[in-house]
């Protein structure tokens, strides 16, 4: 086994000094506990492929399935973003990679597509979510038009792309997408080592989508690093935030159970403190953890396509210097300036681990503060109109915050723009009613039309220091055909959160890049029909239709005659005559009788 | 002057009735407006300040699927002031549109058209109430007061039916065409009525001139006057908006076809939630065909009494149109009292009347039920807009009756009063 990887690897060696020098691969797993015993754990792979290699499909570490998806759809630039969860701004403080890796809740795909046209583009954009849909085991082929928009202002090139291109920006979201195991696996099956060494191989769908929160990106984007020297980059990213008390529980035994009474620490200065009645003391120590027991499983040592002469340590940990940390033998361990971090290598084939024991500390990773905290909320009650409230807060004393505010609302949701008011809470706690138009700089508006798209909103808003501004505005909810309503109805319908994106690549302002937020998805609950009567509602309805045409029209069709006229008449019918007959028939019968008698 | 002094009145009063409604529960009208009995997509006052909203913003109100309404409403509304902030004026409009509307009625009632035509006199034509009673009993209609309040845009094309009626009565034929045409640009159902009216300017013509006009011809020449009367409207919103083709299928595109089902009072919206896919596109024909059918039947049945064609002809699209609402209630049981001589002829009014007021006060009820309680479902207002519906068709069924039995006493004096059976 190791003569065949070493054989393979020394092959890998001859391609790439063939090839390109640019063609390599990186990954990384960066560890951080968070407050409320939880831990985030970055994943991030990283490959490039030469741009000439690509067009040539020669494909190494780039793969192969993903890079003929794309040159089929005439794809230059793909973001793909499946996500659980919602992550705890609150707590968790900002967004790991400033939330560019971050998707809605649900799957989220944009991509930047090379056509002529609209309609070109738009076709192309089918044909990639058609093939992505397969390739990741997602619903993505639902997204159609009513689900796709056009963003003007929220989202920029990440890769540099030669000017003489017409690329056209395809943004679509799938927010009741859930997100499980079956898309982990075509995920890892991306990389090189296909999870099964370097830090990868830590990923287990039991355990990634058993977390408060879970992000996984697929970005790929051409880059020029040096003039005339490009390739085309993918960046894979897998973001979890692990609750370490449920982490810890063993598989076969998850049920947790109360702490063995002799274990408890009480709070002896309560007054009711007894043998048997206890107030329990939260710990104040950092909680014990190891790989192992988060991940269930150990690093099966390092991917040997990431090694190279310039390649960083792979796994990095962020807790104080002065936290104790046991790692596995042959794991080389460097402490970086910062103070907070330290960094390990890994082995080829060797198992790696890494252990912290429980231990009392005063030092913390500091976290810093949002620069924006962003709430979108459904209002209202009933089932035929509601409301939409979006709460944007500004943490800052002293800085406005400039940003672009992008929703994309389901065509059944009528939002009636003209009802748009705005209301800023202050410092001192009052809210004043201000007119919209004074925080928004620009708006970018597209109605929906029914069954054909969605409504798409973008907003420039401009948020004043320490305030909050809070806009609402009425919408309507559209009744559907019943064939248009999923199993469960009156479960309700999502809508998509809204993307907040902060800064930009501005040039006057150097390399500052965006930060993205996103709120919640929603759930819209519709007017339902009833489901089980189609038949009945046919028939009644036909049924009072019918009466009023045929009272009218046998009214109209008939002529009047008195009442002596309609029985001489009914005489000369066939039925008149008949029963004429039949009664004097029955006469003659009771007459025989009568005469027998 | 007497009867001035009761029309002024009764005219002040209505007014003030609305007026003083809103000053005393100023959040009536913004009710009214989302309730679903009053505004329709079609008519929606709410609809309305959205596509207002963005025809000032220059955004294509057609562009989107809110707004469905005719476009030369958009320059209208835009003169009035926010009637969110300043509500007075828009109701004061509304009022005296309601006003408008009334006086076109006393117009009707007076010229006598609906006791004595060019054909037929009826034979209890001293039994009938006159011009500002009918008024008073359409403005004080507490659905005509409803409709005012929830500032449904449906007053517009009542005003367009009434006066067409109103001008033909009077012999104004060209001015009927012309009211015909601005009402069928509001909406497009009204263009039904066009025979009818036709057949009524034409009797009117004979009566009043020595010279009788060739029916053919007259009647190509007013077909022509309302055709160029819309063309020339559709003009004039071509040149506002631009963009024709969009207009067109977001307007008149949006009332044929039906794609919103919101809920409303008549039979349309829960048959076309329920119907399979497959059947959809043939049942929306033949519901078009069976309205337009009643046109054909009455007009040649009722030849003698055009003006009672076209009454009943309201009452059919009250019951049978794609977005009724009882705006459309309204404008026939405004036109139902100019029949006052029929009204003993009638069988079946108890029944007709209680089930509408049954209707009336069950359906916001259940419509309670269903989208806000959650205790019930769509079947309950469902159930309820089929009784109204069968209400209305029943007291439709009744006047029809009525008018015919009057025309056969008429032709056979000799068997009035007698029983009488329809073979």
């Amino acid at each position: 086994m190791t003569l065949l990887s070493s054989l393979a690897l020394l092959l890998l060696v001859a391609l790439s000094s063939l090839t390109s020098a640019t063609s390599d691969y990186h990954e990384s797993l960066i560890l951080q506990p968070l407050p409320q015993s939880s831990l985030l754990a970055s994943f991030n792979f990283r490959s490039n492929e030469s741009q000439e290699s690509f067009d040539e499909r020669h494909f190494r570490y780039f793969p192969r399935a993903l890079g003929q998806i794309l040159r089929h759809a005439n794809t230059k630039e793909l973001h793909l973003r499946f996500t659980t969860g919602r992550w705890d701004a609150e707590s968790w403080g900002p967004r790991p990679w400033n939330g560019t890796k971050e998707g809605s809740t649900g799957v989220e795909l944009w991509a930047w597509i090379d056509a002529v046209d609209d309609e070109a583009a738009f076709a192309k954009w089918i044909t990639l979510t058609q093939s992505l849909s397969g390739l990741f085991c997602a619903s993505l082929n639902f997204i159609d038009s009513t689900r796709t928009t056009r963003p003007v202002a929220s989202f920029e090139l990440m890769g540099d792309h030669p000017a003489s291109s017409n690329l056209h920006l395809l943004h679509g979201t799938l927010p009741g997408e859930v997100v499980c195991t079956e898309n982990l696996t075509p995920f890892l099956k991306l990389l090189p080592c296909k999870g099964k060494a370097g830090v990868a191989s830590l990923l287990d769908g039991h355990k990634l989508f058993d977390a408060s929160w879970q992000s996984m990106s697929v970005d790929v984007s051409p880059v020029c690093p040096h003039l005339g020297e490009c390739s085309v980059q993918i960046d894979q990213t897998v973001d979890i935030v692990l609750d370490i008390d449920r982490s810890k529980r063993p598989r076969d035994n998850p049920i947790p159970r109360p702490v063995p009474a002799e274990q408890l620490v009480c709070d002896t200065s309560k007054p009711y403190h007894s043998d048997d009645t206890c107030y329990p003391l939260e710990s104040t120590a950092e909680k014990y953890w190891s790989l192992t027991d988060i991940f269930g499983r150990t690093i099966s040592g390092s991917c040997p396509l990431a090694e190279g002469p310039f390649h960083e340590d792979p796994v990095c940990l962020r807790v104080p210097h002065d936290r104790q940390v046991d790692v596995a033998p042959g794991a080389v361990e460097t402490k970086k300036p910062d103070g907070f971090t330290r960094c390990f290598t890994l082995q080829p084939s060797t198992p790696f681990d890494l252990t912290i024991p429980e231990q009392e500390t005063t030092s913390q990773v500091p976290l810093d503060e949002p620069v924006l905290r962003a709430e979108r909320t459904i209002v209202g009650h009933g089932q035929e109109r509601g409301g939409m409230r979006i709460i944007f807060d500004n943490p800052s004393d002293t800085n406005p915050v400039d940003f672009i505010y992008f929703e994309t609302l389901p065509w059944f949701l009528r939002p009636y723009v003209h009802t748009l008011q705005a209301t800023i809470t202050g410092n001192d706690g009052l809210r004043r009613q201000v007119p919209a138009s004074e925080f928004i700089k620009e708006s970018f508006y597209k109605p929906a039309i029914d069954r054909e798209r969605g409504t798409q909103l973008e907003l420039a808003l401009s948020v004043p220091a320490a305030s909050a501004v809070t806009l609402t505005y009425d919408f309507e909810k559209a009744i559907l055909r019943y064939t248009e309503y999923p199993p469960d109805a009156n479960r309700g319908f999502n809508v998509a959160p809204a993307v907040i994106k902060l800064g930009s690549h501005d040039a006057a302002n150097g390399p500052n890049h965006p930060i993205y937020i996103r709120t919640t998805s929603l759930l819209l609950q519709l007017p339902t029909p009833d489901f089980s009567m189609p038949y009945n509602v046919i028939i009644l309805t036909s049924t009072v239709i019918a009466l009023a045409f045929g009272s009218i029209f046998n009214l109209l069709v008939r002529r009047f005659v008195t009442a002596d006229e309609a029985s001489a008449l009914r005489a000369q019918t066939v039925k008149g005559r008949l029963s004429g007959k039949l009664v004097a028939i029955r006469d003659k019968i009771k007459g025989k009788r009568a005469k027998t008698e | 002057m007497g009867v001035d002094r009761r029309k002024a009145a009764v005219f002040g009063g209505a007014l003030a009735l609305r007026l003083l409604l809103l000053v005393l529960f100023p959040s009536l009208p913004d009710l009214l407006t989302g309730r679903v009995e009053v505004s329709t997509p079609v008519t929606s006052f709410k609809r309305l300040q959205e596509g207002l909203f963005l025809y000032t913003r220059n955004v294509s109100p057609y562009d989107g699927g809110v707004f469905h309404q005719a476009p030369l409403l958009l320059p209208f509304f835009s003169l009035l002031p926010n009637p969110q902030l300043f509500p007075l004026p828009t109701a004061v409009f509304y009022s005296l549109i309601d006003l408008v509307n009334a006086n076109a009625l006393v117009t009707i009632s007076d010229s006598g058209q609906a006791v004595s035509g060019r054909f037929y006199s009826a034979l209890r034509k001293h039994i009938r109430w006159d011009g500002v009673s009918i008024a008073a009993w359409f403005l004080f209609n507490p659905f005509t007061v409803a409709t005012c309040l929830g500032r449904s845009t449906g007053v517009f094309t009542t005003t367009g039916i009434l006066y067409a009626f109103a001008s033909a009565t009077t012999g104004n034929s060209l001015n009927a065409m012309l009211a015909l045409g601005f009402a069928s640009y509001l909406s497009i159902y009204p263009a039904l009525l066009l025979i009818p009216l036709v057949l009524l300017c034409h009797d009117r013509q004979v009566q009043g001139a020595k010279a009788t006009p060739e029916i053919g011809l007259f009647a190509l020449r007013h077909f022509a006057i309302f055709a160029m009367s819309i063309v020339g409207l559709l003009g004039i919103s071509t040149v506002l908006i631009g963009d024709f083709y969009t207009l067109v299928s977001a307007t008149y595109g949006f009332q044929l076809l039906v794609p919103d089902l919101t809920p409303n009072v008549g039979l349309w919206w829960y048959f076309f939630i329920e119907i399979f896919d497959s059947f959809r596109e043939f049942f929306l024909g033949v519901f078009w065909l069976h309205l337009a059918a009643y046109m054909g039947g009455l007009t040649v049945r009722l030849r003698r009494q055009p003006l009672f064609v076209l009454t009943s002809l309201l009452g059919v699209f009250a019951i049978f149109k794609p977005y009724p609402s009882i705006s459309d209630a309204s404008l026939y049981f405004a036109l139902l009292p100019l029949y006052r001589h029929l009204f003993p002829l009638m069988r079946y009014t108890f029944f007709a009347i209680s089930a509408l007021l049954y209707a009336t006060l069950l359906g916001p009820a259940f419509y309670h039920l269903w989208i806000y309680a959650g205790s019930g479902n769509a079947n309950f207002f469902y159930a309820i807009t089929l009784v109204w519906s069968l209400g209305l068709s029943i007291l439709l069924a009744d006047t029809v009756f009525a008018a015919l039995r009057d025309e056969w006493e008429h032709d056979n004096p000799e068997k009035r009063g007698k029983e009488a059976k329809q073979v």
